[in-house]
């Protein structure tokens, strides 16, 4: 059985993609889904999220530039749930600029190597569109796009679609393609409106459950701890257990 | 162009190129018409043709059932080395004749050895100009001197010059 490889994929900071990868993969696991996830950004936010903080800790980096194997470099922090830490090296892979194609081709390969048995692989992308998102997008079977509903993140999308066409018909395969509103705000006029027009050229292809802005969903981070452990049972920890449900079943707006 | 909705909170819509190009492709005539192209930017226009300019049409892939790996009307410039004054009147012409024409135009930067300034210029008006008609004008692949000199000019991020889809393929 081959593991569904998930990029969690924005180039934009802050809309969301760490907080739906930790809560997203967590939910997962309680469902009784094997995963692993990989924390590829260098600022190291999805470890420290799972209470993972030793900066010198080496992960995927490794994995990459010396090729050690990634079950080696899995940690596992949750029943069901394995971390790959992003390493003290990870910056470089960024600034790679000989190799051609193959500097892009890093994180696919690693992960092709054999027997794992994990159902889904969960890559959490920096806020970048550089090397490390290239490698991201070379790998991925999917990409999962966390999203604001104001205005500029539309604008956003837009480039960020343009990108995933490139790499479609450079790579001749379509990605599967799913959006999730990650800090929807119910009560403001724009949120809906920005949610109206992603729906006109995403139909069907938006989660069906939008994560609302909380507060307890921007406190659990510095505990270490998923929404499931900081809040069992919150309004939030719902959002995210449905949305599990949603990204199992194919469930859409 | 504008929002049906007279109440809406959303003027300009950045995704509109999405339905135009892909899901439409009939439409394009419909509301763009060519004397709407812009060329008041003041760079004469010369008579001369663009021989040394490659234009294709960008090939669909064999896998188009998702509405992503369809193509609409694309087409490719693929950028010389040196881009100097000498060449800015052609590659304006050209672009400007590109922009009536096609829906979406990637720009292969990839081989660019020398830009100056104003042809670094006159690809973001022309980026601004698209944005207008809503169609779309994206820099691919480009060399390590193009973003040198568009960041040297401060408008790498306006020309959303990136490296995400560069020297991979
Ligand atoms: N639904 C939400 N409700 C409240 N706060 C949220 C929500 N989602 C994210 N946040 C907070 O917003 C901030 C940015 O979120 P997060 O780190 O998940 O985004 P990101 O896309 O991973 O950012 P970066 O681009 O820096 O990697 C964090 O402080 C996070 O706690
Ligand atoms: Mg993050």
């Amino acid at each position: 059985m081959s593991a569904r490889i998930v990029a969690v994929l924005n180039q934009k900071g802050g809309v969301g993609k760490t907080t739906t990868s930790v809560n997203l993969t967590h939910a997962l696991a309680k469902l009784g889904k094997k995963i692993t996830v990989i924390d590829f950004d260098p600022q190291s936010h999805l470890a420290v999220s799972l209470g993972s903080v030793d900066p010198q800790k080496s992960g995927i980096d490794k994995v990459l530039l010396e090729g050690v194997s990634l079950a080696e470099q899995s940690i596992p922090v949750r029943k069901n749930l394995n971390l790959v830490v992003a390493g003290p090296r990870l910056q470089e892979i960024e600034q790679l600029t000989d190799g051609g194609a193959r500097r892009g081709d890093l994180l696919r390969r690693a992960l092709l190597d054999g027997n794992r048995d994990e159902d889904f692989i969960f890559i959490d992308c920096p806020p970048s569109s550089g090397v490390l998102v290239a490698n991201a997008l070379f790998a991925a079977d999917e990409i999962l796009v966390p999203m604001t509903s104001d205005y500029l993140a539309l604008q956003g999308l837009s480039h960020l679609v343009g990108t995933i066409k490139k790499f479609e018909s450079a790579l001749k395969r379509p990605y599967k393609f799913s959006l999730v509103m990650s800090r929807y705000i119910p009560t403001r006029r724009i949120s809906k409106e920005v949610l109206s027009v992603i729906q006109k050229y995403f139909p069907g292809q938006i989660l069906a459950t939008a994560i609302r802005e909380t507060a307890l969903l921007a406190e659990c981070p510095s505990f270490g701890k998923t929404i499931f452990e900081y809040r069992p049972g919150c309004r939030s920890a719902r959002d995210f257990m449905a949305l599990a449900e949603d990204f199992l079943q194919g469930r859409m707006m | 162009m504008a929002e049906q909705d007279e109440d809406s909170l959303i003027g300009y819509d950045p995704l509109a190129w999405m339905h135009r190009s892909d899901f439409n492709q009939d439409s394009r005539k419909a509301e763009v018409g060519e004397s709407e192209v812009d060329s008041s930017t003041e760079l004469a226009s010369s008579t001369e043709t663009a021989s040394n300019l490659e234009i294709d049409l960008d090939q669909a892939p064999a896998d188009a059932s998702e509405p992503y790996a369809s193509q609409g009307e694309r087409a490719v410039l693929v950028l010389e080395p040196v881009l100097n004054i000498q060449n800015v009147s052609v590659l304006h012409q050209h672009l400007m004749q590109m922009l009536s024409n096609f829906e979406a135009i990637d720009i292969d930067a990839s081989g660019v050895t020398m830009i100056d300034t104003a042809n670094l210029q006159l690809l973001l008006i022309l980026k601004q100009t698209a944005i207008g008609l809503q169609k779309s004008i994206s820099i691919d692949f480009p060399s390590d001197k193009f973003i040198e000199a568009s960041e040297l000019l401060g408008i790498a991020e306006m020309l959303e010059v990136d490296q995400a889809a560069s020297g991979f393929f």
